[in-house]
């Protein structure tokens, strides 16, 4: 079976945040004011910050000091933390390990954004907004899923929100392998964060597949997943710096 | 017999029920992807090809156009300079096209009363025509001045075109800001004016001095692309070291971190010529048959080369003393460098500490100089020329006294009399306005120099004696605030253009069309000045017998190779794969190596003593250099050395060196900071958002008594302003930071009153022999 999975090079990783910017186009994540962005409530699904995330003298001193970056998408935890604690089935593991969200089902409960150890899940404090004319560009695609909408549709406020590996795209280029009368392959498809990648530092397939590109850097002695005690079994890799 | 379950038991036999509860839950939760999965996208899609604006990279995008709405921009796989990638500002591009605050149609101003009134483009046609006309019967063309910003392909070209059938020598690129250092450092050496290419993906060793190769080169996506395919595209990887007195993203990326005081960098790269040439390590072919200057030679007596003078004043122990940086690692790096070849080192583009003041082209034409000692300068793994697609010659100007007479005058920047060594001085047309330069029409095009340049407020008091100011800027911007007629250009998704493809080296161009058609009544600048011209009538007409800026572009790129519709399909057309001049050879000296001195030999020599900047300087006497900032004489002050920064301020009372840094977010460019998720991501680095800040190193901090996030008054002999101050430790005690492109008082809602613009507190002043911004040099003072 088909088990989605992304791999980061931190060390091709430039912290230029293309990614955080694609993930917002394609995904229709809305620009919040600068007075909640403050507040940490900035809705960006694949966020860059650098670590460790709270200064400190641990930092060292100059000149003696490395800054790193990171970036973080969602884990699609196997184990996922938050398919667990919500309590409307509103989150859940599709069967090519995708976590996604049904934002009909979502109460705002934001369990979910309690219980993620990364902090991808977002909630909408506030009527997502595209001031004037900005909300020409949104991303018209609609995916829905049992007559839900899922994808890039623009979610309402009181529920909560997170990556999912761009599923719309998935759905997208199945139809056009689909339409084109073809078995569908798992490389017509990438994340926009993945497709923009100033440093070529993301790989995207099929972790099912041991010839993928994703397999074989899962082998790489520099993978590693983030929080890896954190007993979520997060699937999205890292290639660590070094 | 049963046995009693025990508590422990229990517990057991409940976690087994609670997890096949939680295991059925999750069952549940399984749902086919497949399953009732509908997908819907716009009635229409179609995909064009063009290229980004938002930085001077010029990246190749695809714009998805879904129901004639531009709503993806990605990046073109063909583009050589991307290759599919594009960086958070391409990415954004969409809220730069449907910004709710882009001006929407030609306006006028009333200067008594500041009353804006919209009027036609016949109208504004009109005025520009007949002022331009009245300046030609008034046999003063040369009144007319155009100053404009990253201008790289035809436009530039058909601007300049434009200004010379009027008859006017001013127009004005704002490169005194940020690249021209480089460009002299390699004009003074290698005798070409322009940036080098990089051979990045053959090198193996990449020492950059304060260049920020990732986040604010002027080529930002080149070397990043360079830069990760050296580090992990390969087989071998190749090792990266960063010079900067500030711990960038590109420092904290690269394999070492060298932290040097600011503005020592010629000494450090002179100490490494020392240690290379002590150690025998140069490359004895190259500098031996293809560089100047290298050994003593005789000409009006015993002059001394390069060799001798960098022996007897650069050796480490003493660099060290410099720059800080252990004698050892100065001896290690020089080392590193010319055993582990193919070397190049990087000259400071944008966004390093170097840019201004002759120090800052010193610095340029050491570091280039390393690059000569160890051979790569036009070799595999090393700095390549940049080269350019043949364009088709515009039709000869028809002769006109007027224009001829205009075009002898001198240029109202001072490039090239003023300043003898510059080739524009773009802050110092305030300057030379206020001082009494008449400028009766000025045109900004691509250009906002009252908020871009350093002190750039006086800009205001300098276009209050222009009484013909247009901007054509597509935003409401500090400028266009003050300007008469305000003639918005459509946003580059919308309109024609092009870009010569720079930083590979091989040649290329890079097409922008409209990927959809204009939002609003607005013009390309191309076709306005055209339709100007037809008004103006008489020779002007004559020279522009083009219908539309895309016959132009039409006319001009017939003989690249790809005709006009594949162009356009491909939105890029390229000559790949770069061929290396052989040393010597006819190639080499045509187009690498002097072939555009104005006054030295172009005879393909590598100048280690520069002969063409002998021809300015080699003349003066000690007290003229010292006018000049230069503390050498003689032969010293040709050969390049360390020049120790002459501050603006008193150490004592500004114990701070005052910087300003160009982000990947924001970029250069003043319509980018009123794109709402370029504002929500620019402080990332400092945990930031939406404002400006200062960076201080902690301990700096600690002693004056601040905290993370404190407001602060930053004082400099230039004025003062207040940010709050954000800790970041790898920053040198002595040097505070702040962003470029924060602190608008216009363009937008975005933009405006998003913190303060730093280089308000900048010096304003231009160096006296080149026209450089020479701001670098500028003491604060942090309080609470």
């Amino acid at each position: 079976m088909t088990d989605w999975c992304m791999v980061i090079d931190l060390e091709k990783c430039v912290a230029c945040q293309g990614c955080s910017i694609a993930c917002r186009m394609e995904n229709n994540t809305p620009v919040v004011s600068p007075e909640e962005a403050k507040n940490g409530r900035a809705i960006r699904w694949n966020d860059v910050f650098p670590l460790p995330v709270h200064f400190g003298p641990d930092q060292g001193e100059y000149p003696n000091v490395k800054m790193h970056y990171s970036t973080r998408p969602c884990m699609h935890c196997k184990n996922a933390p938050c398919v667990k604690v919500c309590p409307v089935q509103a989150t859940f593991v599709d069967e090519e390990g995708i976590v996604r969200q049904n934002y009909d089902r979502c109460i705002g409960c934001r369990f979910c954004t309690v219980a993620c150890p990364y902090g991808v899940r977002y909630f909408n404090w506030s009527e997502p907004q595209w001031e004037e004319t900005l909300a020409e560009y949104r991303n018209p695609d609609q995916l829905s899923v049992n007559g839900s909408l899922e994808g890039p549709a623009v979610r309402p406020v009181g529920v909560v929100e997170k990556c999912t590996y761009c599923v719309h795209r998935l759905e997208k280029a199945r139809a056009r392998a689909a339409a084109e009368g073809r078995e569908f392959r798992a490389d017509e498809y990438v994340p926009a964060c993945v497709q923009t990648c100033t440093g070529k530092a993301r790989f995207f397939g099929d972790l099912d597949d041991p010839d993928s590109t994703v397999s074989q850097l899962s082998k790489s002695l520099r993978a590693t997943h983030l929080l890896e005690d954190s007993g979520a079994h997060p699937k999205t890799l890292y290639l660590a710096e070094g | 017999m049963t046995k009693p379950l025990s508590r422990r038991d229990f517990l057991k036999v409940g976690g087994v029920a609670a997890g096949s509860a939680a295991a059925l839950g999750a069952l549940k939760n399984v749902m086919s992807a497949k399953a009732d999965a509908v997908i819907k996208t716009a009635a229409e899609e179609k995909v064009v090809a063009s290229t980004c604006h938002l930085c001077s990279a010029g990246c190749g995008i695809l714009v998805r156009v879904a129901d004639g709405k531009a709503v993806k921009l990605e990046g073109n796989p063909m583009h050589p300079v991307n290759q599919g990638a594009l960086c958070p500002k391409g990415q954004a591009a969409p809220e730069l096209l449907y910004n709710p605050d882009r001006l929407t149609s030609p306006m006028k101003r009333d200067r008594a009363t500041g009353q804006l009134t919209q009027i036609q483009w016949a109208e504004a046609i009109q005025l520009t025509a007949d002022k331009l006309n009245a300046l030609r019967e008034a046999g003063h063309p040369e009144q007319a001045v155009l100053m404009h910003g990253d201008t790289r392909g035809q436009m530039r070209s058909f601007l300049t075109r434009f200004m010379e059938a009027v008859g006017s020598p001013n127009v004005v690129s704002h490169e005194s800001l940020n690249i021209a250092a480089a460009k002299l450092g390699m004009y003074l050496t290698q005798g070409i004016y322009g940036l080098p290419a990089y051979d990045l993906e053959n090198a193996n060793y990449v020492i950059s001095f304060g260049a920020n190769l990732l986040e604010a080169g002027p080529n930002p996506q080149r070397t990043i692309s360079g830069y990760t395919f050296l580090r992990r595209g390969r087989a071998t990887r190749g090792k990266v070291v960063v010079v900067d007195p500030r711990q960038s993203i590109t420092a904290s990326k690269a394999d070492e971190w060298i932290p040097i005081i600011p503005g020592t960098d010629a000494a450090l790269a002179l100490g490494m010529a020392n240690v290379i040439i002590k150690s025998g390590l140069v490359d004895a072919d190259f500098v031996k048959n293809y560089c100047f200057g290298f050994d003593n030679f005789a000409s009006d007596g015993e002059r001394k080369g390069f060799r001798d003078f960098v022996l007897e004043n650069y050796d480490p122990i003493r660099v060290e003393q410099m720059t800080g940086i252990p004698s050892t690692t100065i001896a290690r790096l020089a080392g590193e460098f010319a055993g582990n070849g193919p070397a190049i080192a990087i000259m400071p583009g944008k966004g390093g500490l170097l840019n201004g003041g002759f120090s800052g082209v010193y610095t340029a034409m050491a570091v280039h100089m390393l690059n000569a000692l160890v051979g790569s300068i036009e070799s595999t793994g090393g700095v390549m020329t940049q080269r350019y697609m043949p364009c088709v010659d515009y039709p000869r100007l028809p002769s006109d006294s007027v224009a001829a007479k205009g075009m002898k005058t001198i240029r109202i920047d001072g490039a090239g009399s003023k300043f003898p060594l510059g080739r524009n001085s773009y802050q110092s047309v305030a300057d030379q306005i206020l001082e009494g330069a008449s400028v009766e029409a000025l045109f900004l095009y691509d250009a906002n120099p009252a908020f871009e340049t350093p002190g750039g407020k006086r800009f205001a008091d300098a276009f209050k004696k222009v009484p013909f100011v247009v901007s054509f800027s597509s935003f409401m911007d500090e400028s266009a605030e003050l300007a008469d007629l305000i003639l918005p250009e459509p946003t580059f998704l919308e309109r024609w253009g092009d870009d010569h493809i720079e930083g590979l080296g091989y040649p290329g161009i890079s097409l922008y069309q409209p990927v959809i058609e204009p939002l609003y009544d607005t013009m390309n600048t191309g076709d306005f000045f055209l339709k100007v011209a037809e008004a103006m009538g008489g020779t002007v007409a004559k020279a522009f017998a083009w219908k539309s800026y895309e016959e132009v572009l039409q006319f001009r790129l017939k003989d690249i190779g790809a005709d006009w519709e594949l162009l356009k399909e491909l939105g890029v057309w390229f000559n790949p794969g770069y061929r290396f001049a052989k040393r010597g050879s006819q190639h080499w000296i045509e187009n690498v190596v002097g072939a555009e001195r104005l006054n030295a030999p172009r005879d393909g020599y590598f100048d280690l003593y520069s002969r063409e900047l002998n021809c300015f300087l080699g003349e003066m006497k000690k007290d003229e250099l010292a006018k000049l900032g230069i503390s050498q004489s003689g032969d010293g002050a040709i050969l390049p050395h360390y020049e120790p920064t002459v501050f603006q301020g008193d150490e004592a009372q500004y114990p701070f060196m005052l910087n300003i840094i160009t982000l990947m977010s924001l970029g250069p460019r003043s319509d980018a900071a009123n794109m709402p998720s370029l504002q929500e991501i620019s402080g990332m680095t400092v945990r930031e958002t939406w404002d400006s800040w200062l960076e201080m190193n902690p301990e700096s901090a600690r002693k004056l008594g601040l905290v993370e996030n404190d407001r602060v008054k930053i004082e400099s002999p230039f004025g003062a302003i207040s940010s709050k101050v954000k800790l970041v430790a790898g920053l040198h005690p002595d040097v505070v930071n702040m962003p470029l492109n924060q602190g608008h008082t216009a363009v937008g809602r975005y933009a405006k009153g998003r913190g303060v613009n730093g280089l308000e507190i900048l010096n304003p002043a231009s160096e006296p022999l080149t026209g450089l911004a020479a701001c670098t040099n500028t003491r604060a003072n942090v309080s609470k």
